[in-house]
């Protein structure tokens, strides 16, 4: 299956939209892990956890093609003066009319059955998607395997981000719930 | 006390290097870059793009220097930064990037071992760098596997592979300077000196990685611009695209239905020291005086036209607006390029042309920022991504992907301008309804 056709079934199986690019790339992330196929979007290892440039190119693409739309909300000015903005993305009608085919294929199935998994895991935000995705990458690229709790957390102490200690735990927990880390 | 040479350079000024830098310069290896054009055939769009990648490479080797000296603290990691930008060509064959769909579909596959096949010129590089005698004389074998290792990324911490390959990397820093000196476009421009100044090595977990403090925003955004603007302007000029479809063309039907045994050799890497022998025998000289010698051959006709510049024209060209139906924009620029070879015969059998010189080209404009948003830029306190911190990007960036649909033939077009735009409208109508009838081999569906 092409980036195209994954970035159209991972967005409807998503329920037709996905608030945030950020979320976008750590969602795809973690789908392509739990299938075992990365379906040509070639994750890299990057400040904010593992990011594909084919993802970032291919949603510009499906965008430009008319088969989803961009949306962008603002969330205020900080205090250097940059405005804080999301992008959002949903399925046109056009893209709608494409996945009346992708719907059929068995890919669409298994991408379904991994976003549910994600979902179904607290559908957390895209700060700690980013946290448990840089963590799961990093662990994986040092020794790979199942790793523990206690190495996710000791691995996302280490970042220079401001996160929560909350938003620590929930990020290990979405780990575990999507059997992406052992409890201990 | 060091012993530094100066070689003077238009783009950079002087370019120092030390004797045993001078050493590797000297080699055949790195003297053979010399006859490999850095653009291609870019000189019959503009005449001042002779330049080569010997001229490059010691470009992006003196810009290495200049970050290494910058940014890296042990003289060993300096030394090896500056050597493996300078030898980081030294798997470009004849027509360097034209040429190497072709390499990548004629070698072994087990060549790749995993790797993109995309990057089949750097695995060649590697090879050579290990494996070639001439460096042995001068770099030790430890040398040239910490080379290696520092060109893929799997030596050190992440900045130095950056410096040498990576978003902002020393290679395209000379490359957009070089080219657009040599092309006398001025888009390529762009303040490297800041660039340099206000890149920063940062502790990323147990790593180190290249960020830029917040003073070289606009200096970035600027780089980011210049490769934009040549990317649009030069790289991907619509001359320039047809000469190197046929280029591509030409070799292709050389190997295929020429059946020129020493071009299927040449763009059939399988690992082996007898092709890298025989590879660095070869230039782009040489590779268009031996095709042109092949009298009565496909490859020679093509390699003729060009050396003549009677160019291909282009009789199609279209873009996602031109299909209302989504699932034919869907077919054309999102699908496989499997219509390719019966859209051209078709379109050879309905207008009188040979179908190896009708081309069906998809190109794309890609996004101006890719992995370049992922550049960390520090403030004081924090630290954020050039993606979210460049006003300039969050407004313009996501608009500049463009995707076209191109056919390239042998016309010459008679009459006045009147004419040629009917005869063209004539060719668009006509491809346009065989694109529907292939993307919707069931149904017939409205033109735009």
């Amino acid at each position: 299956m092409k980036p195209t056709d994954f970035l159209l079934c991972l967005i409807d199986a998503s329920g037709g939209k996905v608030p945030g690019r950020t979320l976008l790339q750590k969602r795809a992330f973690f789908v392509t892990e739990l299938i075992g196929e990365d379906f040509g979007l070639k994750f890299d290892a990057h400040y904010y956890g593992p990011y594909s440039a084919t993802v970032e190119g291919t949603t510009t693409q499906l965008k430009n093609l008319g088969f989803l739309q961009e949306s962008s909300t603002g969330f205020g000015i900080l205090s250097d003066g940059f405005e804080v903005r999301r992008y959002d993305y949903s399925l046109t009608n056009d893209g709608e009319q494409l996945l009346k085919r992708l719907r059929t294929t068995a890919e669409y199935g298994t991408i379904k059955a991994a976003t549910d998994r994600v979902l179904a895991a607290g559908d957390p935000n895209y700060v700690e998607l980013s946290i448990a995705a840089k963590a799961y990458f990093l662990l994986k690229k040092k020794g790979g395997g199942s790793m523990s709790v206690a190495e996710l957390i000791k691995q996302a102490e280490k970042y220079n981000w401001s996160i929560s200690p909350e938003s620590v735990d929930r990020a290990v927990d979405f780990l575990s719930s999507v059997g992406l880390a052992a409890g201990g | 006390m060091q012993d530094y040479l100066e070689i003077r350079d238009p783009v950079h000024g002087f370019i120092y290097r030390e004797s045993h830098e001078r050493d590797l310069i000297d080699t055949k290896l790195f003297q053979r870059l010399r006859s490999l054009h850095q653009l291609a055939l870019a000189y019959l769009v503009y005449p001042g793009a002779t330049h080569t990648r010997f001229d490059h490479s010691l470009g992006a080797f003196h810009v290495a220097g200049g970050l290494a000296k910058a940014l890296v603290q042990s003289d060993a990691e300096k030394r090896l930064v500056r050597l493996a930008t300078l030898l980081h060509d030294v798997g470009h064959g004849p027509f360097s990037h034209v040429a190497e769909p072709i390499l990548q579909k004629h070698s072994s596959k087990i060549v790749f071992a995993g790797k993109a096949e995309s990057k089949i010129h750097e695995l060649i590089s590697a090879k050579i760098i290990l494996e070639n005698t001439e460096l042995r004389e001068f770099l030790s074998d430890r040398d040239r596997q910490n080379i290696v290792g520092l060109l893929d990324g799997s030596f050190g911490h992440s900045y130095l592979h950056e410096i040498v390959s990576g978003p902002i990397d020393a290679d395209k820093q000379d490359y957009l300077l070089r080219d657009s000196y040599f092309t006398g476009v001025k888009y390529g421009i762009y303040d490297q000196e800041r660039l340099k100044n206000t890149l920063r090595v940062h502790e990323d977990n147990d790593d180190m990685v290249l960020a830029i403090s917040i003073d070289g925003l606009h200096a970035l955004e600027q780089f980011v611009l210049a490769k934009y603007y040549m990317t649009t302007q030069v790289y991907r000029h619509r001359i320039r695209l047809i000469t190197d479809q046929m280029i591509e063309r030409a070799i292709f039907l050389g190997i295929e239905q020429d059946n020129i045994g020493w071009l299927r050799a040449l763009y059939s890497y399988d690992g082996t020291n007898d092709f890298i022998q025989e590879y660095l025998q070869w230039n782009d000289e040489r590779l268009m005086n031996e095709v042109l010698h092949q009298k009565g051959s496909r490859v020679k006709d093509l390699f003729d036209r060009l050396r003549e510049r009677r160019l291909f024209k282009c009789i199609f060209e279209v873009d996602q607006n031109d299909f209302p139906d989504p699932s034919t924009r869907n077919f054309v620029f999102a699908g496989s390029k499997d219509f390719y070879k019966p859209l051209e015969e078709q379109v050879a059998k309905q207008f009188g042309f040979d179908p190896n010189h009708v081309i069906a080209y998809g190109v794309t404009f890609n996004s101006a920022i890719k992995t370049e948003s992922q550049v960390p830029v520090l403030h004081k306190t924090k630290t954020t991504l050039f993606d979210d911190e460049s006003a300039l990007f969050k407004s313009v960036d996501q608009q500049i992907r463009e995707q076209h649909f191109h056919i390239y033939a042998p016309v010459e077009y008679k009459g006045d301008e009147k004419q040629k735009k009917k005869k063209y409208r004539e060719y668009k109508e006509a491809i346009l309804n065989m694109i529907q009838t292939l993307a919707n081999p069931k149904q017939e569906l409205p033109l735009a």
